[in-house]
């Protein structure tokens, strides 16, 4: 099985008030708990199931991710740029493993 | 304390019996190792707004509008049903006073309808979101998303898939 390696893709600057993209993804099994193994036995469920960015400590963008979410989930979302400050990127999976990356944004005025 | 709500509501769900009925079913059906696909094709539905307005009504129990603001693109025809492209936009303008507080999709047709909810914020972010999705098999897929009053919009789109992206 692929280890995590979690990946985000996200301007290192913006002026104020611009829309950013950002593009998350994270190498991931995605096992839905409905499969079952050769002897018969139902491989149990694992998937990330929550995805939280935050902008200087604020969620700006959350996502609840279901069984129904393709393996190595990616996302892509669009944020507003306020002022200079730090991007936190946490996956979170069940069982409580927890895959975060943080990133710089210059903003200019 | 709206936002409290739409959480609660969410919570709740998973554990209500309307809609874990269907899932069971289709669920044990798969665990037995009968193809899904079968099972799901003597249920065929029509598909038509009703249905789907009915379906997000035993989810959230509120009514939803069909609605031309909120877009839902899917390809019509995917190979594969393991990672079928997703994008979702809603028009808001995102002002503390209307905005978008989350988009919820569901693929009615799959052995879990739910898919994904996604969460904005106003000022902070724009409500507009692509990932890649699991469907089972040809299917509407259904979108809806509340505003900040309390309304909610809804949208469908027929998307058909090949193969089984669940098993």
């Amino acid at each position: 099985m692929l280890s995590s390696m979690p990946r985000i893709q996200v301007p290192s600057s913006a002026t104020k008030g611009e829309i950013f993209q950002v593009k998350a993804l994270i190498s991931h099994q995605m096992e839905t708990g409905l499969r079952r193994d050769n002897e018969g036995d139902v491989i149990p469920r694992k998937i990330i199931h929550k995805f939280v960015c935050r902008y200087n400590g604020a969620d700006v963008f959350v996502a609840d991710l279901h069984e129904a979410v393709a393996a190595n989930p990616y996302l892509e979302f669009y944020l507003r740029a306020t002022e200079s400050g730090r991007l936190e990127f946490v996956w979170h999976e069940d069982g409580g493993g927890v895959y975060s990356l943080a990133h710089q944004l210059l903003v200019a005025q | 304390m709206l936002n409290v709500q739409s959480y609660q509501e969410e919570g709740v769900l998973q554990e209500t019996p309307a809609t874990g009925l269907t899932r069971r079913e289709l669920f044990l059906a798969s665990a037995a190792g009968v193809a899904s696909v079968t099972i799901v094709s003597l249920a065929k539905a029509h598909d038509d707004v009703d249905e789907a307005a009915e379906l997000i009504k035993r989810l959230t129990g509120r009514i939803a509008i069909a609605s031309d603001r909120l877009h839902l693109v899917m390809p019509r025809t995917f190979p594969n049903g393991y990672t079928v492209p997703l994008n979702v936009e809603i028009d808001s303008p995102m002002t503390e006073s209307d905005y978008v507080r989350y988009v919820r999709v569901v693929a009615p047709r799959n052995p879990l309808i739910e898919v994904a909810t996604f969460h904005f914020f106003p000022q902070l972010s724009q409500p507009r979101v692509s990932t890649r999705i699991r469907l089972a098999e040809p299917q509407d897929v259904l979108a809806f998303a509340e505003l900040n009053d309390g309304t909610l919009l809804m949208t469908k789109t027929w998307v058909d898939v090949a193969t089984n992206g669940c098993a």
